[in-house]
């Protein structure tokens, strides 16, 4: 098959998957749901795989879909380095987690169990099209539909109230982004008069440092690319819940954990970091927007690395810890770090939903008890998803060798040692301290749940380990986490750089080089987080430390309240929208439309009411009438005849 | 010819017509101020009858036949009419004690 059938294919096996279970899947045999569910996703990841081996690339156009004069709209896929890296993220680790959830889900009765698993197949058919869409049209129709697929499966048991409030709010929050892509992709379409990437890509004209210095860039940017650029942002923005359009996540963790593991943590919520790697043309030219992307995440970075300190649910902070580690992501592609960001996602992809998928297997063992603090002791009980839980643990932290140690190090050494920029260093120092944070978190979470003793209210007494099906993925995971950063170890200065190669063509290569001080601050950064994540242990296990929140209670009450986001934005727009709601009500909705509606009615129950009165029954008075009538007329007739 | 010999003397067409009004007026009078039905029904005959006169006067004096032929067919569909009056009404009689239509008047606004 030639490559551009297969890169169709890869798209048609998530569709089909979804198209048949949605139709039939809770009528066939539940068995079918538990093949054909993963299954689609393992086909395109072999076929992923075939384009991988084949090196293939090009930028293929099926059919056009919208032509109108000048706007031209192709239905066309680009496959490069970028979109087929994404694509095996994506069905690789969706695999891995689809696969999980067949055991997840098992309690679910037969329709919602095929439901369950049309929408892990929508999801992934729209993240697909999403990365592989070759133009902004198709690129917001992925957009979207991920969004979509997202408010399905937070929203998936739509009997519990939180749920649908939580999908409500991400839908929201997405859709503000989407706005924003739509208004980013129409400046660009007016600007260029192009909708594909090609054709907008190729008449920017690349601007390095080196080839026009700050002063000639403010002259030479346009405007309209600033603001397309800008709009773009928002987009990332709320798709990868940073700041300000981040509240979203940490409500999502009400969806079931496969969902957490696949679209908050792994996939969906990393579609930001892709699209300002995709749209790197546009963000090489368009500085101050390039510099908004490395702000927003280093900001983030921190400010959710913070909250994840006093979370007390398990998927709470790992949710808080997912928008921390995009933030990373964000600081990466901002300060111009491509590949480091792409191999941080990569990393993310794996610790992360390792870590979600063994949360899992702890909630599943605790009959769905999210609390840490109702756990402890689980280390005995539940070894293999302990273990695995560690693994993650520390390559979220970032110790050698754990796979997010070179990825985040390597973010952190390439905005150490960017030469001649001042935001790339300030952006370091928040991930600097983000990265010991990190390490604090995370300590105290596993900490808490695994060692010490049992929780008097530990739910469980002598908790199973979860199903073969279940822990497979995860053993699987944790493997990858533990040995996948040898393909990349540029963090320590040398060894392969297989990543960073691959991606080369798609998205430049990093024009400067870490010496050893960036080196040197790398292991500084894991010493001190690492220590930190002891340190958690004497805090939270053996109480020979006072807590930090007994010193500071109201940085304690600051952070549980989240920075009191939620509170601002219902003060600022909820509160607003439902005091303008309640005037339009008053004054308008209930004087102006309903008096309109309620007034015609009225009016013709009036008319129709005198009218009604010359209708006397008396029989004399109709003829009356008549004659009447008969009269007038032939008293015209005549004066007409007469005249 | 263009009158009617009655004793040597032509009457003139519009005695015809001034009588045909007397009685429309009677007849019309009649519905409106009576209320047994049945001198109702009488009345309106009175009516029909004054414009068969007319017609039967212009057709002599026109010397055309067609009036003639229409005064008979009115008086068909009279007959028709009546028929249908008297049967409603033979039908209120038989259900309710009316004494006048002043007594039908449930359908008034």
């Amino acid at each position: 098959m030639s490559t551009s059938q297969l890169a169709l294919l890869i798209l048609l096996f998530p569709a089909a998957g979804a198209i048949l279970l949605a139709g039939r899947g809770w009528r066939l045999p539940r068995i079918v749901t538990k093949i054909v569910g993963p299954g689609v996703v393992w086909a395109s990841f072999v076929v992923t795989l075939t384009l991988f081996f084949n090196s293939a690339s090009g930028d293929f156009t099926y059919w056009t879909w919208i032509q109108s004069g000048s706007f031209n709209v192709p239905f066309n896929i680009l496959i490069d380095n970028l979109s087929i890296f994404m694509c095996l993220v994506i069905t690789g680790v969706g695999g891995l987690i689809v696969t999980y959830a067949v055991g997840y889900m098992d309690k679910e009765d037969g329709p919602s169990y095929a439901r369950f698993f049309t929408y892990m197949d929508i999801f992934v058919f729209s993240m697909l099209l999403l990365v592989l869409a070759g133009n902004f049209v198709f690129l917001i129709v992925g957009w979207a539909l991920v969004g979509l697929s997202s408010y399905f499966l937070i929203g998936f048991w739509y009997h519990r109230r939180s749920a649908v409030l939580a999908a409500r709010k991400a839908f929201v929050m997405n859709v503000i982004g989407d706005v924003g892509m739509i208004l980013g992709a129409f400046v660009l379409f007016v600007t260029y008069h192009a909708t594909t990437y090609s054709g907008v890509f190729s008449q920017l004209t690349p601007c390095t440092a080196q080839l026009c210095p700050a002063v000639l860039r403010i002259f030479r940017d346009t405007p309209s690319l600033e603001l397309a650029a800008f709009l773009l942002l928002v987009g990332a923005i709320a798709k990868s819940a940073q700041i300000p359009l981040h509240t979203w996540l940490p409500d999502a963790m009400e969806g079931p954990t496969p969902v957490s593991a696949l679209i908050h943590a792994a996939t969906m919520v990393t579609a930001g970091v892709y699209l300002v790697g995709r749209m790197h043309p546009i963000y090489d030219v368009a500085v101050y927007a390039h510099g908004a992307v490395a702000i927003v995440g280093a900001v983030t970075a921190l400010f959710a690395a913070t909250i994840a300190i006093v979370q007390t649910d398990i998927k709470r902070v790992l949710a808080y810890s997912t928008m921390s580690q995009i933030g990373y992501m964000f600081l990466a592609v901002g300060v111009g770090a491509y590949s480091a960001g792409f191999f941080h996602l990569l990393s993310h992809a794996f610790f992360k939903a390792l870590l979600f998928m063994a949360a899992g297997n702890v909630i599943h063992a605790m009959n769905d008890e999210q609390d840490m603090r109702k756990y402890g002791g689980l280390l005995k009980q539940l070894p293999r998803t302990s273990w695995s839980f560690l693994i993650g643990s520390v390559s979220l932290v970032g110790v050698i060798p754990f796979v997010g140690f070179f990825s985040k190090e390597q973010i952190l050494g390439a905005a150490f040692s960017k030469p001649d920029d001042s935001l790339a260093l300030a952006v370091w120092v928040f991930g600097f301290i983000t990265a010991l944070i990190t390490g604090f978190y995370t300590g105290r979470m596993w900490w808490m749940s695994f060692a010490g003793k049992p929780s008097p209210e530990r739910p469980v007494e002598h908790p199973h380990e979860a199903p073969p099906v279940m822990l497979i993925p995860v053993v699987i995971l944790a493997i990858l986490a533990t040995i996948g950063g040898f393909i990349q170890t540029r963090a320590l200065g040398f060894g392969p750089q297989l990543v960073d190669d691959f991606l080369k063509s798609a998205v430049g290569k990093q024009p400067w080089e870490g010496g050893v001080s960036e080196v040197i601050a790398t292991f500084a950064t894991m010493i001190l987080a690492a220590l930190l994540f002891l340190g958690a242990y004497r805090i939270y296990i053996q109480q020979v430390w006072k807590p930090w929140s007994a010193i500071v209670p109201w940085a304690q009450r600051l952070l549980e309240r989240k920075y009191y986001f939620d509170e601002l934005y219902d003060a600022i727009f909820v509160r607003t929208m439902d005091g303008i709601a309640q005037v339009g009500l008053r004054y308008i909705e209930e004087p102006v439309i309903d008096g309109a509606v309620v007034g015609a009615g009225e009016l013709a129950e009036a008319g129709a009411h005198s009218l009604s009165l010359t209708q006397t029954g008396y029989f004399r008075n109709y003829v009356l009438v008549f004659v009447a009538g008969a009269v007038v007329v032939a008293i015209l007739v005549l004066v007409r005849v007469g005249s | 010819m263009s009158g009617f010999d009655a004793g040597g003397s032509q009457l003139d067409t519009s005695w015809f017509l001034v009588l045909a009004a007397v009685l429309f007026i009677l007849g019309t009078v009649g519905v409106l101020v009576r209320r047994n039905p049945l001198v109702i029904l009488i009345c309106i005959e009175l009516m029909l009858n004054a414009a068969n006169l007319t017609l039967v006067a212009f057709s002599r004096q026109l010397q055309n036949l067609e009036g003639q032929l229409f005064a008979l067919m009115s008086m068909t569909v009279a007959a028709a009419e009546a028929v249908v009056g008297l049967a409603i009404l033979v039908d209120i009689f038989r259900h309710r004690d009316v004494e006048d239509v002043d007594d039908l008047s449930e359908l008034r606004g």
